[in-house]
C-alpha cells in the first residue's frame, strides 16, 4: 500500500517536473510582458506569436521587438531548413545502408559495426561538432552551412538506421528469400519487397531526422562558423542580458504543438502497419 | 511444363560453427517423381533442400539439377520453386501480384502478367481472388497461391518445405490429394520435405528416410513401411513392437534371434550373421492372437476400440507389444489378461540394433 502511494507520488512529481516548465512557457507566451513572466499578469496577447509577420510600422512600435532583428532571424530559420533538407536524405540514406548491412550480412564483424555505427549517437555533440570543423578545416572547407549539414549528419543518422534496423528485424527473411528464388535480382527484391515494407518506417524515421536536424545546438554551434541556424539564434536570443524576449516562448509553444502532431501522426502510422 | 531430374552427388553440408547437417550423400531424383524426404526435425532434410534450390553451397559434392552442376548458380538462376514452411507470401502484394512477381524478373508486361496469374489461380481454383491481399485469404487458399506462385515461374522441380504443417487435420488431408494431382498434371519434379509419415506415405512415388544428416533408406512407400533397412527406420516409419536380441542363426533369408522373451524366427534383409546384436520388428497388424509361429506370452495391459479395429497393448516381462486385429466379434481374452500371441515369420524383420526415433518425434510438428 504505502510502496503504491510512494509510486504514485513520483510519478506525479516526475508529471510534474516534466511537465510544469512546459506549462509555463505555454502560459508566459501569451502574457503581454517581457521579460516574460507568469507571476505578473499584463493581459491576453498574441503579438509574440504575431511578431512573425506584423507589419514594419507596428513592430518599430513596441519596444521590446524594436531590438530584435527579425530578418536575421527568418535568414536563420531558413538555414535550418535548408540544412534539414540535405541531414534529412541523407541520414536516411545512410541508416537505411546501416540498417540493411546490421541485419542482413551476417559476420562476426557485426557487433563491432554495431558500435562504430553507433558510436556518433553516443559521442558528446561538441566532439563530433569540432572534429568537422578541423577536419573540413584541414581540407580547406570553411565553417558553414555546408559543415553544419557533414556534422549534424554523423549523428543524426543513427536514427534513421535504429528505427530501420527495428523494423527489417521483423520481416521473416523467408519473404527476401522467396523473391529470390523466384528469379529476382537482389535489386529486385530490395525495390519491390524490402523498400514498400520499409516506407512507413522511412516516413517516421524522415521526421525525426528533421527534428533532430532542426533542434541540434551544440554540435551546429562548433560547426557552424559565421553562419547560424534555428537553434543557435534562439540561443543567442536567450542570452540576452535583459531576459530574453517572450517570441523565443511562442516559438517553443509552436515546436511543442508540431512535436505532439508528429507524434499522433507517428502512432496512426504504427497503428496502421500493426494492422498489416 | 516438365521436370528435371536432380543428383545429389556426394553432397555433405557443414555449417560455418562446425555442425554438419548433411554426412555425404548420393541421392538421385527421377524426373516427374514425387520424392519425399521423411525425418524428425533437425535431421537436416531443410539443409538439403536448400542446395538444391542455391541458398546454401555444399562444403563438399556437387548437386545437379537435369545433369547440370549448380555450384555457382544462384537461387534466382536455377529451374527450382520452393515453397516455405510459411509460405513467405508478399503481404503487401495482392493475389494476383504474388503469383505474378516471378513474371516481373522475366520482363513480362504487366497484361500478360496478370493473365498468366489468372489461368494459374484458375488451376488452383483461386480465380475469383485474384484482387484480394493475402491476409485475407485463409491458410488452405494462401497454400494455393504459393503453389501457384511457385509454378508460375515453370521450374523443372518443386521443392516443398513442409508446407502444410500450418493447417488443421482436415485440410491437412485434403491438399495431399491437390498436391498430388497437381504434381501429376504438370509433371514437375516434387522434392517434398515432411516429418509426417502420413503425408509421405500417401503422396510420394518413392521416400528417403532420414536422420541425424544421412539417409536411412530410399525407396517405395510399400518398401519403407514393409521392409524397413535400419531400426531407426523401421521405428519412425509407422507403429512397430521392438524386441531386442542376438543373432544365433542364419537360415536363407531368414535368421533366428535370441531374446528375453525366447527364440525367433523372422526375415534378414540386411544378411546380419550370427553373434550380432540385433533388434527384432514386428507391426502390430502383423501380430496374431492365440498360438502360433513365434508364440509368446504375454498379458493384456488396455484394450482400445477403433469401432473395426481393435488395439490391444500386452505386457510381455517388461516388454510392450500392440496387436492390432480386425473387430470381427471373436476376440477373446481371459479374464486375467493372461494370452499366447505370435507373429509369422515373414512378416517381422531383424535389423541390426541402432539409433531409433525416439517415442512421439513425428508427432513434432
Amino acid at each position: 500500500m504505502t510502496s503504491q502511494r510512494l509510486l504514485t507520488a513520483y510519478t506525479w512529481a516526475f508529471l510534474i517536473f516534466m511537465f510544469a516548465p512546459l506549462l509555463l512557457m505555454v502560459l508566459s507566451s501569451v502574457n503581454d510582458t517581457s521579460p516574460p513572466s507568469v507571476t505578473q499578469w499584463e493581459g491576453l496577447t498574441g503579438k509574440w506569436y504575431a511578431y512573425f509577420w506584423m507589419p514594419e510600422a507596428e513592430m518599430r512600435a513596441d519596444p521590446v521587438l524594436r531590438a530584435l532583428d527579425r530578418d536575421r532571424f527568418v535568414g536563420c530559420f531558413g538555414n535550418s531548413l535548408y540544412i534539414a533538407a540535405f541531414v534529412v536524405p541523407l541520414s536516411l540514406i545512410l541508416g537505411l545502408a546501416g540498417a540493411v548491412l546490421l541485419t542482413r550480412w551476417r559476420s562476426r564483424a557485426n557487433g563491432l559495426l554495431w558500435w562504430v555505427l553507433l558510436s556518433p549517437m553516443l559521442a558528446p555533440g561538441i566532439v563530433l561538432g569540432l572534429s568537422a570543423l578541423v577536419f573540413w578545416g584541414r581540407l580547406g572547407v570553411n565553417a558553414g552551412l555546408f559543415t553544419i549539414i557533414m556534422a549534424q549528419t554523423t549523428f543524426v543518422a543513427g536514427y534513421p538506421m535504429l528505427i530501420l534496423m527495428a523494423r527489417l528485424q521483423r520481416q521473416p527473411i523467408e519473404l527476401e528469400e522467396a523473391a529470390l528464388d523466384l528469379g529476382a535480382t537482389p535489386f529486385r527484391v530490395f525495390r519491390r519487397l524490402t523498400l514498400p515494407y520499409l516506407f512507413p518506417a522511412l516516413v517516421s524515421a524522415g521526421v525525426i531526422a528533421f527534428m533532430a536536424s532542426m533542434e541540434n545546438y551544440n554540435t551546429t554551434m562548433f560547426a557552424k562558423g559565421g553562419a547560424c541556424t534555428f537553434a543557435t539564434e534562439i540561443g543567442a536570443m536567450a542570452r540576452n542580458p535583459n531576459g530574453h524576449p517572450p517570441v523565443i516562448n511562442a516559438v517553443g509553444t509552436v515546436i511543442i504543438a508540431l512535436t505532439v502532431l508528429a507524434a499522433t501522426v507517428h502512432t496512426v502510422l504504427a497503428r496502421r502497419e500493426a494492422k498489416l | 511444363m516438365r521436370g528435371n531430374d536432380v543428383t545429389l552427388d556426394n553432397v555433405s553440408i557443414t555449417y560455418p560453427n562446425g555442425f554438419r547437417a548433411v554426412h555425404p550423400t548420393d541421392l538421385t531424383v527421377q524426373a516427374g517423381e514425387f520424392f519425399s524426404i521423411l525425418g524428425p526435425s533437425g535431421c537436416g532434410k531443410t539443409t538439403i533442400l536448400r542446395a538444391v534450390s542455391g541458398f546454401i553451397e555444399p562444403s563438399g559434392g556437387r548437386v545437379l539439377i537435369g545433369g547440370q552442376d549448380m555450384v555457382g548458380i544462384g537461387p534466382n538462376a536455377r529451374p527450382t520453386a520452393l515453397i516455405f514452411q510459411n509460405l513467405a507470401l508478399f503481404p503487401l502484394m495482392k493475389i494476383w501480384e504474388n503469383v505474378a512477381f516471378g513474371l516481373e524478373a522475366r520482363g513480362l508486361s504487366r497484361r500478360a502478367r496478370r493473365a498468366r496469374a489468372e489461368k494459374l489461380l484458375d488451376l488452383v481454383a483461386l480465380g475469383d481472388q485474384a484482387d484480394k491481399t493475402p491476409s485475407e485469404l485463409s491458410g488452405g487458399q494462401r497454400q494455393r497461391v504459393a503453389i501457384a506462385r511457385a509454378l508460375a515461374v515453370e521450374p523443372a522441380v518443386l521443392l516443398l518445405d513442409e508446407p502444410l504443417s500450418a493447417l488443421d487435420l482436415k485440410l491437412r488431408q485434403h491438399m495431399r490429394a491437390e498436391l498430388r494431382a497437381i504434381q501429376r498434371q504438370t509433371g514437375v519434379t516434387f522434392i517434398y520435405i515432411t516429418h509426417d509419415q502420413g503425408e509421405a506415405l500417401t503422396m510420394s512415388d518413392r521416400i528417403a528416410v532420414m536422420n541425424e544428416g544421412r539417409i536411412e533408406q530410399v525407396g517405395t512407400g510399400d518398401e519403407v513401411y514393409s521392409a524397413p533397412a535400419t531400426a531407426f527406420a523401421a521405428s519412425f516409419v509407422g507403429e512397430a513392437n521392438r524386441i531386442d536380441g542376438r543373432v544365433v542363426a542364419v537360415n536363407g533369408d531368414l535368421a533366428e534371434i535370441d531374446t528375453a522373451l525366447g527364440r525367433f524366427r523372422a526375415r534378414n534383409p540386411i544378411d546380419l550373421g550370427a553373434g550380432d546384436a540385433a533388434m527384432l520388428f514386428v507391426r502390430p497388424e502383423a501380430m496374431r492372437l492365440g498360438h502360433t509361429e513365434n508364440g509368446l506370452s504375454a498379458r493384456l495391459m488396455r484394450r482400445d476400440l477403433e469401432g473395426a479395429f481393435l488395439n490391444l497393448f500386452f505386457d510381455a516381462q517388461g516388454i510392450e507389444l500392440a496387436v492390432h486385429v480386425t473387430n470381427d466379434g471373436q476376440v477373446a481374452i481371459p479374464a486375467d489378461g493372461a494370452a499366447e500371441i505370435g507373429f509369422p515369420s515373414g512378416r517381422a524383420v531383424i535389423l541390426p540394433a541402432g539409433p531409433l526415433a525416439r517415442t512421439g518425434q513425428e508427432m513434432v510438428a
